[in-house]
């Protein structure tokens, strides 16, 4: 009887011990999303600036990072100079930015002030960032030349972050 | 721009009555009840006063309004975010497992308790040829 009690109380240590330990080793900003390995939702928005309407089908045939962010959003000032950067590297790769909750002086201001490369679009009801499950900003999601979301990231983006992913949406 | 979203995201059409005035308002308290608030700790999107939640909320007024059922609306909100944003989670499970373990638990607490109060009816002592610990075994078994 002691020698069962301390076999299947070891198994449920060890067992709790590596729920723990596979716990530890995630990463938290690595949200699981359950549109990671789904079509990406449809949008069709106004780009800020140029008033043009970009719909998802137009960024297919190319990888494509949709970064989610607000001006009120302090770790979206400090991403933007990296994903700026990265979008005028990466000429192959779709970036497109979907500012909600939001003003377009605002956004405008931002730009100007901070400059841009790639299109930035106002979800003005926030529909687009509900569709895809955005909680709170910033937060970026690759997309594969299909136009299947393959990753999702939640917090600033740093150069190694965004290269990482963006190595899954060229596979 | 909604029916883009909504072809997707609701397959089935508006499986319900649209709602509106009064009898809208109520539904959209409750239906926004049952969803979770993604930056707020524990409120629903019903009680919640951030953007988010109010964007979210505003989303089931429309659906409503359109005559999609709670069924559908959770569905939509769930393929997006994930059981977490649902505040009853589907899954029967997550209610009855805790229950279940601890009834299991309570079984093996009684048993083995019972078990622990029964004398032993069978001498599992080993032999010995020691004087001392045959001395020390006549005390205790008289």
């Amino acid at each position: 009887m002691n020698r069962t009690v301390l076999v299947v109380g070891v198994a449920i240590t060890l067992a709790l011990f590596a729920i723990l330990f596979v716990g530890l080793g995630r990463d938290p900003a690595a949200i699981r999303s359950p549109l990671v390995g789904k079509p990406a939702p449809p949008f069709a928005l106004k780009a800020v600036g140029t008033g043009q309407t970009i719909d998802l089908a137009s960024l297919r045939g190319k990888p494509a990072i949709i970064n989610f962010w607000a001006t009120w959003c302090v770790p979206c000032y400090q991403e933007h100079p990296v994903l700026v950067e990265n979008a005028r590297m990466l000429p192959g790769v779709q970036f497109v930015g979907v500012v909600f909750n939001d003003t377009e002086d605002k956004i405008n201001a931002f730009l100007r002030e901070r400059g841009s490369s790639y299109p930035t679009l106002l979800d003005e009801q926030g529909k687009t960032a509900i569709a895809y499950g955005v909680g709170g900003v910033p937060e970026t999601y690759f997309l594969n030349r299909d136009g299947v979301i393959v990753a999702k990231f939640a917090g600033p983006m740093s150069t190694e972050i965004l290269q990482s992913n963006l190595a899954k949406a060229m596979q | 721009m909604i029916l883009l979203l909504l072809t997707v995201a609701l397959n089935a059409p508006p499986q319900g009555t649209p709602l509106s005035g009064p009898a809208l308002e109520q539904r959209t308290y409750e239906v926004a009840s049952l969803l979770r608030c993604p930056v707020c700790q524990g409120m629903s999107v019903a009680d919640s006063p951030s953007t988010v939640a109010l964007d979210m909320k505003q989303q089931v007024r429309e659906l409503l309004a359109r005559g999609y059922t709670q069924e559908q609306i959770l569905a939509y909100f769930e393929q997006s975010y994930g059981q977490f944003v649902l505040l009853k989670p589907r899954n029967r499970l997550i209610w009855i497992l805790p229950i279940l373990i601890l009834v299991a638990g309570a079984i093996v607490v009684v048993t083995t308790a019972k078990k622990l109060s029964q004398p032993s009816t069978t001498d599992d002592r080993q032999p010995t040829t020691d004087a001392y610990i045959s001395r020390v075994r006549e005390l205790v078994d008289k």
